[in-house]
């Protein structure tokens, strides 16, 4: 067991940054659900249901990747 | 594959052979375990690096490789896909087969989508939309060919891996334990996926949310910047044009916002893609990885149809007035039966 506080820290914060994919989820979870219900009461617009539903998956999944982005840069590139 | 019923693979006949290379694999890995790779956010250099002007440092980073192989890939795709389809018709409109029918099929879907958004200007917006998805598909789909990011120039380094010579070459074998005789090295892959390169996806981002101005200007004309200063409404509607002003701000904080989410989506994704297939190809190195695999060609085809499409969709936006009522572009609605 080797190692010292400033990685604990930063295997930590990463882990805590990845926090914001909580939201993302719940916001992709409604966006999908959404959708669904609409394409099942009209098919006909399925298509352009679809490629709304699929923007506003990659609007908020997003947000998830700022997170990881951000535990990757505290991971990988660490404190200077 | 081939057309003899006996040998075929993909309809399972011998499916022992599927079977007898998941032994082989787990054989190799028992012989030679894979190792953990030093995960790097920056792309490696390949060559030392010189001083230009006007440019600042520059160095022959990996990820230009794979930029390289990916233009040539773009390169002998367009003219096999024009030479196929310039001989179609001669042959009286005959349908195209292969790879470049593939190319044809993508570019009608995506022209389809394009239609349904952007009416009538779908056709000077379909050339921005497709090249952007082509380019980032072919460079998301360039991390699933082996060799990529595993075949690289030994560099000594102090936390370094041991290596060993085998027949094929030399190979990192282990993790580093102290006082190893042969010295430490460490592997700069020769080619990284492009998209793991902060670089390339921010150049992307700038080059679609520019051309998103473009349009605008061009469709609007000065009227276009009405969207982000928005003055007309302040003094005949006190309260609300107050608001309007506001939120003609946020637009313009939006548009830079959208330079950062488009970067960070495809750099996030590709470069989370790549440590996966890291990691699991170390915990659990037969068979598992296929999966991975599997998942990150579903990805790249996402994130690429993504960025695209979120381009396609601010250009139609920004084509079209925001004073709703006046134009409120018939053609976009109508296109879709």
């Amino acid at each position: 067991m080797e190692g010292n506080i400033v990685q604990m820290g930063q295997v930590i914060g990463a882990g805590l940054a990845m926090m914001g994919a909580i939201g993302a989820g719940a916001g992709i979870g409604i966006v999908v659900s959404g959708a669904v219900q609409a394409m099942g009461r009209n098919p006909d617009f399925a298509g352009t249901i679809q490629t709304n539903m699929i923007l506003g998956i990659a609007f908020a999944e997003s947000i998830a990747i700022y997170c990881l982005v951000v535990a990757l840069l505290i991971l990988f590139v660490g404190v200077s | 594959m081939t057309a003899s019923s006996d040998n075929r693979i993909l309809g399972i006949k011998n499916r022992y052979l599927v079977l007898v290379l998941l032994i082989g694999w787990a054989v190799a890995y028992r012989i030679m375990p894979p190792v953990l790779m030093r995960i790097q956010l920056p792309a490696e250099e390949l060559t030392h690096a010189v001083q230009l002007p006007l440019l600042g440092r520059f160095a022959f980073t990996n990820t230009m490789a794979a930029m390289l192989i990916s233009d040539l890939i773009l390169l002998v795709l367009a003219f096999s896909f024009s030479r196929a389809a310039r001989a179609a018709l001669a042959a009286g409109g005959r349908a195209i087969g292969g790879v470049s029918g593939a190319v044809e099929a993508l570019l009608e879907a995506l022209y389809g989508l394009t239609e349904t958004n952007a009416g009538r200007w779908a056709r000077e917006i379909f050339p921005w939309f497709a090249t952007i998805v082509l380019v980032v598909l072919v460079n998301n789909w360039l991390e699933l060919i082996p060799g990529v990011d595993s075949i690289g120039i030994l560099h000594a380094a102090e936390h370094g891996f041991a290596v060993q010579a085998t027949a094929l070459g030399t190979t990192i074998v282990g993790a580093a334990t102290h006082n190893e005789a042969g010295g430490l090295f460490e592997l700069v892959p020769l080619v990284r996926v492009n998209s793991t390169d902060l670089n390339f996806t921010v150049a992307l981002a700038l080059i679609a949310v520019f051309m998103v101005q473009v349009f605008g200007i061009r469709a609007l004309g000065v009227g276009y910047f009405k969207k982000f200063w928005n003055t007309s409404t302040m003094f005949t509607k006190p309260i609300f044009g107050v608001i309007d002003f506001g939120v003609g701000l946020l637009e313009l904080v939006s548009e830079f916002s959208k330079i950062l989410s488009f970067s960070f989506r495809l750099f996030g994704n590709v470069f989370a893609g790549s440590v996966l297939l890291f990691v699991i190809g170390y915990l659990v190195p037969s068979f598992a990885q296929t999966i991975f695999l599997m998942l990150e060609f579903g990805v790249g085809l996402i994130q690429a149809v993504v960025f695209g499409m979120l381009t396609m969709v601010f250009m139609s936006q920004a084509v079209v007035s925001h004073h709703g009522d006046e134009h409120a572009d018939p053609e976009g609605a109508a296109a879709h039966d």
